[in-house]
């Protein structure tokens, strides 16, 4: 192949931007030309359709399961702060719920999954757990969504929160070390996505727990203050056959 | 494989809704694609705590700017990937004088080929491309490739390849100008 060398193809910076080798100044200055003029702003498209493909090579990495709720944060999707909550996050739904925790709580979700399943799925799973305190009380329950990979975790009356301590929330397999799964609260339900190696490893032989720990989460990835509740898992049931 | 595969909403469906400010969907697109976009900031910036952040920021971005997506450009995960690299390279840049890396010997890189394990349309378009960079001169390809991979500059990639700056950016140049040249045959 004997293509000419041509350093003034006025293509060449859009290529050079996204294949990521142009200085600071220089990225700036396709940056606002990309602002101001829709052709650069098209050509630098053709160029990320020609090039990204390569980044199929990059093996792909689970993020920890904090970031998420970090996200959230940033993005102020706490339940205190938002505006019309979506059906698995209405506070007073949970709140109903979690009163009658344990086995009623379990009847009950089961119920609302018939109620907000969308009709098209092959099967439904979920799996539930009540984490229960030292003093017998129900600290929080938990709803496993495996089918979508999350977990809801809902509070019913927590105890044993410092002020400034933050609960956050662990899967302990049969055997093995706790895993986090991410910050919970004690005044709303909070939604976590479950990934791969929880998802994994979720069933009859792990256990939930719940520790006290700063704001942010364990700065070691594993609990560092106090279990304050803790609970077995049990399969809530795939509804597979019996809906469709 | 969750039994939710079966239904997959598009990304670019997913990404539309995230623009309508529903959280579900943005929920489910990060489920879906931040291990492909951890990766890519992990293999940039080797650095765990600071790709964590980049990818807190780039999730953070594409719900305040997910309407700013034109599917007729681009698909939503080379958007993503896009809107990725460039505040990884955004954060290369700002690091300071740091002693980056080994020298690379350009003789000796190898030219990795992995079967990618990503959606249909996108590895037809990984074969393609990997196809024309296979017919590039092997340092061009090389230069390329470490280019793209590390998110270096041409001074940076003239230092680390012990090669005079105009013979990288020569190299570079003409490699992507013959890759336009191949895809576009």
């Amino acid at each position: 192949m004997n293509t000419p060398l041509r350093d003034d193809d006025p293509e060449l910076r859009y290529a050079e931007y996204v294949l990521g080798v142009l200085d600071a100044d220089a990225r700036a200055a396709v940056e606002r030309e990309m602002q101001e003029s829709d052709a650069a702003a098209a050509t630098v498209a053709a160029w990320h359709r020609r090039l990204l493909p390569l980044a199929a090579e990059i093996a792909d990495r689970e993020p920890p399961m904090r970031l998420w709720q970090r996200i959230r944060t940033e993005l102020r999707f706490d339940p205190r702060d938002r505006q019309p909550p979506g059906f698995w996050e209405n506070v007073r739904v949970w709140h109903w719920l979690s009163l009658g925790a344990g086995a009623i709580a379990v009847a009950c979700i089961l119920a609302l999954v018939l109620i907000v399943r969308q009709p098209s799925a092959p099967s439904v799973t979920y799996m539930a757990s009540t984490l229960a305190q030292q003093n017998g009380n129900v600290g929080w329950t938990a709803t496993m969504d495996i089918s979508n990979a999350r977990i809801i975790v809902v509070p019913a009356a927590p105890q044993g929160l410092a002020t400034g301590r933050a609960p956050e929330l662990w899967l302990i397999p049969k055997g093995e070390k706790p895993i986090a799964v991410g910050m919970i609260a004690a005044d709303a339900p909070i939604t976590l996505p479950l990934g791969p190696a929880l998802l994994a490893r979720v069933g009859p032989t792990a256990v939930l727990a719940v520790s006290v720990e700063p704001p942010g989460g364990s700065p070691t990835g594993q609990p560092t203050g106090a279990v304050i509740a803790t609970g077995t898992i049990a399969s809530a049931g795939s509804l597979a056959t019996s809906i469709s | 494989m969750t039994a939710a595969d079966g239904m997959r909403h598009t990304l670019e469906d997913l990404l539309a809704r995230t623009a309508d400010r529903d959280r579900r969907a943005f929920a489910e697109l990060y489920r879906r694609t931040c291990a492909r976009l951890f990766g890519v900031c992990l293999r940039m910036l080797r650095e765990r705590e600071e790709s964590e952040e980049v990818l807190q920021e780039v999730f953070t971005t594409v719900w305040q700017r997910a309407a700013s997506f034109e599917p007729a450009r681009a698909g939503a995960l080379t958007w993503l990937i896009a809107l990725t690299r460039n505040k990884a390279i955004d954060r290369l840049r700002q690091r300071r004088e740091r002693v980056l890396d080994d020298p690379i010997d350009l003789e000796r890189l190898p030219d990795e080929r992995l079967e990618p394990a990503t959606e249909v349309e996108s590895s037809q378009n990984y074969a393609r491309l990997a196809n024309c960079l296979e017919q590039l001169e092997a340092r061009q390809r090389r230069s390329v490739r470490e280019a793209f991979f590390s998110g270096a500059t041409y001074k940076q990639l003239a230092e680390r390849c012990q090669v005079p700056l105009p013979t990288m950016k020569s190299w570079i140049r003409r490699g992507l100008m013959q890759l336009r040249s191949c895809l576009e045959s």
